[in-house]
């Protein structure tokens, strides 16, 4: 990523149903994207706890997307 | 057999946890009956020499009260820590930083200019804070170093037991003290009340419809406080959800929301995060303004969700 260097650590929380059955589909179809989403598969969006955002960030990511 | 050796220790806390022991009433009797109390600074003069003397080890339980700020306390834990066989962490802000931890969400420098200059009671022309060392004529004369941070016990030395509580609830003291006597102790590391949240045992849990529907939010001294129902249906904001059970349900039984003094259940490491996660979920909008417009009137969130909890949390607390 021509960012100054910087490269985001970003983790998205997906939800099985549809956005982490988007990103397998990303992958089969061989769309590219960056390698800085670390992937988290929940069984639904409303299964993330605030708890989790603050966790992720505490362990260092530099954003947090909750997909669903 | 000479009788067991056991020492309370107070570090940044209000007194009240020494309230507690006295509240025993009668109880403290068969507890002074059974053990040999060895340092008390509130009720025995034993001073930090007389403890520095004891034998490493010596003493079979030392229950230690209040957070740590200052260098004076974080020496003297560390101290009873090897003088102890086991290590009690008393009362909230010992356990989990309670009220005092509350300064985390500001610092050192903002502390000291509220308390030494610009409260309005305060007349301070010269400036004069608090020095760790000041020369006068007689010699040096020294203070214990004021951290920037709140600590749990924990954060600071090993911990073998939580009694939780603001303050600790007497039936769970004598439950302690029976089963130190005894031998009879639960894993290391374990909270000493039971480990289900205050709703499961709450007499208002009943009244509570089945979907909390909440659309204003009020402070206790806004609405006459229904003494039945929920407070939380009443869109007074109760911790009970994200709080720890074992108290009696003393607030409640007083007509007040509770605040979460017990702290969280072992599964829970955030209750701030835990309640408003449950929280969030009570609001009857949908709609991101209207949420915003609800949230906006719970008056200083971290303070209200965090009250007694922030050295535990991931929140912390001021970045610094
Ligand atoms: S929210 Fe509060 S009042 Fe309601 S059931 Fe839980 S502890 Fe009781
Ligand atoms: S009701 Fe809540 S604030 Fe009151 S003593 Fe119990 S846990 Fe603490």
């Amino acid at each position: 990523m021509a960012n100054n260097g910087f490269s985001p650590k970003i983790v998205g929380f997906l939800c099985r149903w549809c956005s982490y059955q988007g990103a397998d589909l990303a992958g089969t179809s061989r769309i590219k994207y960056p390698p800085n989403l670390v992937p988290i598969k929940v069984m639904c969006s409303g299964r993330v706890d605030p708890s989790f955002v603050m966790k992720a960030f505490e362990m260092g990511a530099d954003a947090v997307c909750v997909f669903g | 057999m000479a009788k067991p050796k056991v020492a309370f220790y107070w570090c940044a806390s209000c007194g009240g946890c020494e309230e507690a022991i006295v509240d025993l009433a009668e109880g403290v009797l068969k507890v002074v009956e059974a053990v040999d109390i060895v340092f008390w600074p509130v009720a025995l003069d034993i001073k930090r020499k007389d403890v520095e003397a004891m034998p490493d080890g010596s003493i079979a339980v030392t229950f230690i009260n209040g957070a740590i700020r200052t260098s004076e306390q974080e020496e003297m834990v560390h101290m009873l820590r090897k003088k102890s066989g086991l290590v009690v962490a008393f009362g909230s802000c010992s356990h989990i930083g309670g009220i005092p931890a509350l300064a985390n969400l500001t610092d050192k420098a903002s502390i000291f200019k509220k308390a030494y200059s610009t409260t309005v009671t305060t007349v301070n022309p010269e400036m004069t804070y608090p020095q760790e060392s000041f020369k006068v004529k007689e010699g040096t004369l020294t203070l214990p170093k004021f951290y920037d941070h709140v600590y749990a016990l924990d954060e600071v030395i090993d911990v073998d037991y939580y009694l939780p509580g603001c303050t600790v609830p007497t039936d769970l003291i004598l439950n302690a003290v029976t089963a130190i006597l005894e031998g009879k102790l639960p894993p290391k590391g374990t909270v000493l009340s039971p480990n289900k949240s205050l709703c499961e045992t709450c007499p208002r849990n009943d009244s509570k419809p089945e979907k909390l529907k909440i659309t204003k939010i009020y402070r206790p001294w806004e609405i006459m406080i229904d003494p039945e129902k929920c407070f939380l249906e009443q869109g007074l904001i109760c911790i009970g959800p994200a709080t720890r059970t074992g108290c009696n349900e003393r607030c409640i039984s007083a007509n007040m929301p509770c605040r979460g003094c017990m702290g969280p259940t072992d599964q829970v490491t955030d209750q701030g995060a835990k309640f408003l996660s449950a929280f969030a979920s009570l609001l009857d909008v949908t709609d991101e303004k209207e949420i915003q417009k609800i949230m906006e009137q719970v008056a200083d969130p971290a303070g209200t969700f965090y009250r007694f909890s922030l050295s535990h949390s991931i929140l912390k607390g001021k970045v610094k």
